[in-house]
């Protein structure tokens, strides 16, 4: 088993905070009423996503590379959604291409095991 | 197969873990249970006060365009002494609608006022007289459940029939058919040829259940159609393929000339239509959903750490087996998933009786409210959601804790 204790980038740190603090953000909005309108399944699917994020900065703040798998992940889901419901957000796509950006960087870097 | 049994044994767990310690976990559930409820039970009357406005609005007609005197807008700059002086619609004017108008499909001229009710010995106040022109039935939407709505003659001539509400034909002919019958309003016999089809209480007021329903021309004979406090209206309906905006432009052109209005000159009636009201409402709905989100927010949030402190007991409780399993060759994700399963379990017993309470409360209180109070499907996917996603959140960190104890360190520990 590799129990190796692997440094975390400055970087990798700063997005695991935002996207803490996003996640806090988000999880009210799973219920408001306006995700609600949208449809039954919505605030479900909406849910589904903000808890994947979640857990991809939990391993990602571990250094785990199925942090970044369960980002990219959730990531392509969530812009497949917005396209649907025409509600893309511009400077959220480009945060979040940014957060994959960091994650590439150090991904060499990831433990490979859970 | 794995995964099976995997989550048979979280739920084992899980009910091993309520059965243990019955108090600590019912009380850290009981936050999960609260908010599902608070947040549940406002979307719940939030959604079936807008249910009951829906229909309300639709029997008025969502495209009859009502001629006025005040406008249906309201606001802290309402120019209330403006319109007090405006003149109220006349039945005169029903006649140049009915010629002139292209989008009209149909008219009707309408004063209401409340009156005494009697048949024989029975007697009813405050009862709801309609008194309207003949197209009325074009207008309004409504069903006759019994007998039939006034010929032309009755109404032209003013013939003395009426068509009452299903809950005033219930009291007054509670052994008989009401049709046929003649009935008192406002002291002068009135047969009645219909009734109406029961619709229950409206949000707006004004069920026709309680109403009762003549002939302007015979209404005349009884009571001053011409007092203001009357409330005459002129209801125009939209011809199929004409929009209420371009009716509401032909019908502003028309008022103005039959009213003679200068060209420069504000116009003196109001023309209303049914979204204003259901626009007001929308306003209304979305302050008390919100109101209710922040709410039930909070509570899910202590309901979280609630869930939160009993799964890192859990895991310290357990961490001998955890030691165990792993040295029998569980791999990490077994065990995580064994911790996030057991979360998610537990969070879903709190939602559930959050919903369970809701649903009492919505086969109980639908009477005080006067209304029907439904919980609906997307109300339920949405507790059921918001208690997943719960247990998920609050339940990954110590399960993963838990994936990533050594197994001779976790059998050591006492």
């Amino acid at each position: 088993m590799e129990t190796a204790i692997r440094k975390r980038p400055v970087l990798i740190t700063t997005v695991c905070i935002i996207g803490f603090i996003w996640i806090v953000g988000s999880l009210p909005a799973v219920f408001s009423p306006s995700i609600k309108k949208l449809g039954d399944w919505y605030p479900a699917l909406f849910g589904f996503l903000v808890a994947a994020c979640f857990i991809s900065y939990i391993g990602l703040w571990h250094m785990k590379r199925w942090g970044a798998h369960v980002f990219i992940g959730a990531f392509f889901l969530k812009e497949i959604i917005l396209i649907m419901i025409d509600d893309v957000s511009y400077p959220g796509f480009v945060i979040s291409v940014f957060f994959i950006a960091c994650m590439t960087a150090y991904y060499k870097k990831m433990d490979v095991n859970l | 197969m794995i995964f099976l049994g995997l989550f048979r044994e979280s739920i084992l767990f899980a009910i091993n873990a309520l059965v243990v310690n019955k108090l600590r976990t019912i009380l850290s559930l009981l936050g999960i249970t609260i908010g599902i409820f608070a947040i549940i039970t406002v979307f719940t009357i939030v959604d079936s006060l807008e249910q009951n406005l829906r229909k309300s609005v639709q029997s008025l007609g969502n495209d009859v365009v009502f001629v006025e005197k005040w406008p249906w807008t309201f606001g802290p700059d309402y120019p209330w002494w403006k319109y007090m002086n405006r003149p109220d619609a006349e039945y005169t004017e029903l006649d140049a609608i009915l010629r002139k108008c292209d989008g009209a499909q149909a008219a009707a001229f309408v004063v209401s006022s409340n009156i005494t009710v009697k048949y024989k010995s029975s007697s009813i106040e405050n009862v709801t007289i309609i008194c309207a022109s003949h197209q009325f039935d074009k207008v309004k939407n409504f069903e006759i459940a019994e007998g039939r709505y006034f010929t032309e003659i009755e109404s032209e001539a003013g013939r003395p029939v009426a068509i009452i509400g299903d809950v005033l034909a219930k009291t007054l002919f509670p052994y008989q058919s009401p049709i046929g019958q003649w009935i008192k309003v406002h002291g002068a016999k009135v047969m009645v040829v219909g009734v109406f089809k029961k619709e229950g209480e409206s949000i707006l007021g004004g069920s026709p259940d309680t109403q009762v329903l003549v002939p302007v021309q015979y209404a005349r004979s009884i009571i001053d159609i011409r007092n203001n406090n009357l409330d005459p209206q002129l209801l125009v309906r939209a011809k199929s393929g004409v929009s209420n905006d371009d009716l509401i432009d032909e019908l502003t052109g028309l008022m103005r000339s039959i009213r003679k209005i200068q060209p420069r000159a504000e116009d003196n009636f109001a023309l209303n239509q049914t979204s204003l009201i259901s626009n007001q409402f929308d306003k209304l709905f979305d302050i008390v959903g919100v109101a209710g989100w922040i709410i039930g927010g909070f509570s899910i949030l202590v309901g979280g750490f609630g869930i939160a402190n009993i799964m890192f007991v859990s895991v310290k409780e357990r961490t001998n087996i955890i030691g165990i399993q792993k040295s029998l060759g569980a791999k990490n994700y077994f065990i995580l998933l064994q911790f996030i399963f057991e979360s998610i379990f537990l969070s879903l017993i709190g939602g559930i009786f959050g919903l369970i309470i809701v649903y009492i409360i919505t086969l109980t209180a639908g009477d005080s409210f006067g209304m029907e109070i439904t919980l609906s499907k997307s109300n339920i996917i949405l507790g059921f959601t918001i208690s997943i996603l719960i247990g998920v959140v609050s339940g990954f960190v110590p399960a993963y804790g838990a994936s990533q104890l050594d197994p001779v360190e976790a059998i050591r520990a006492s």
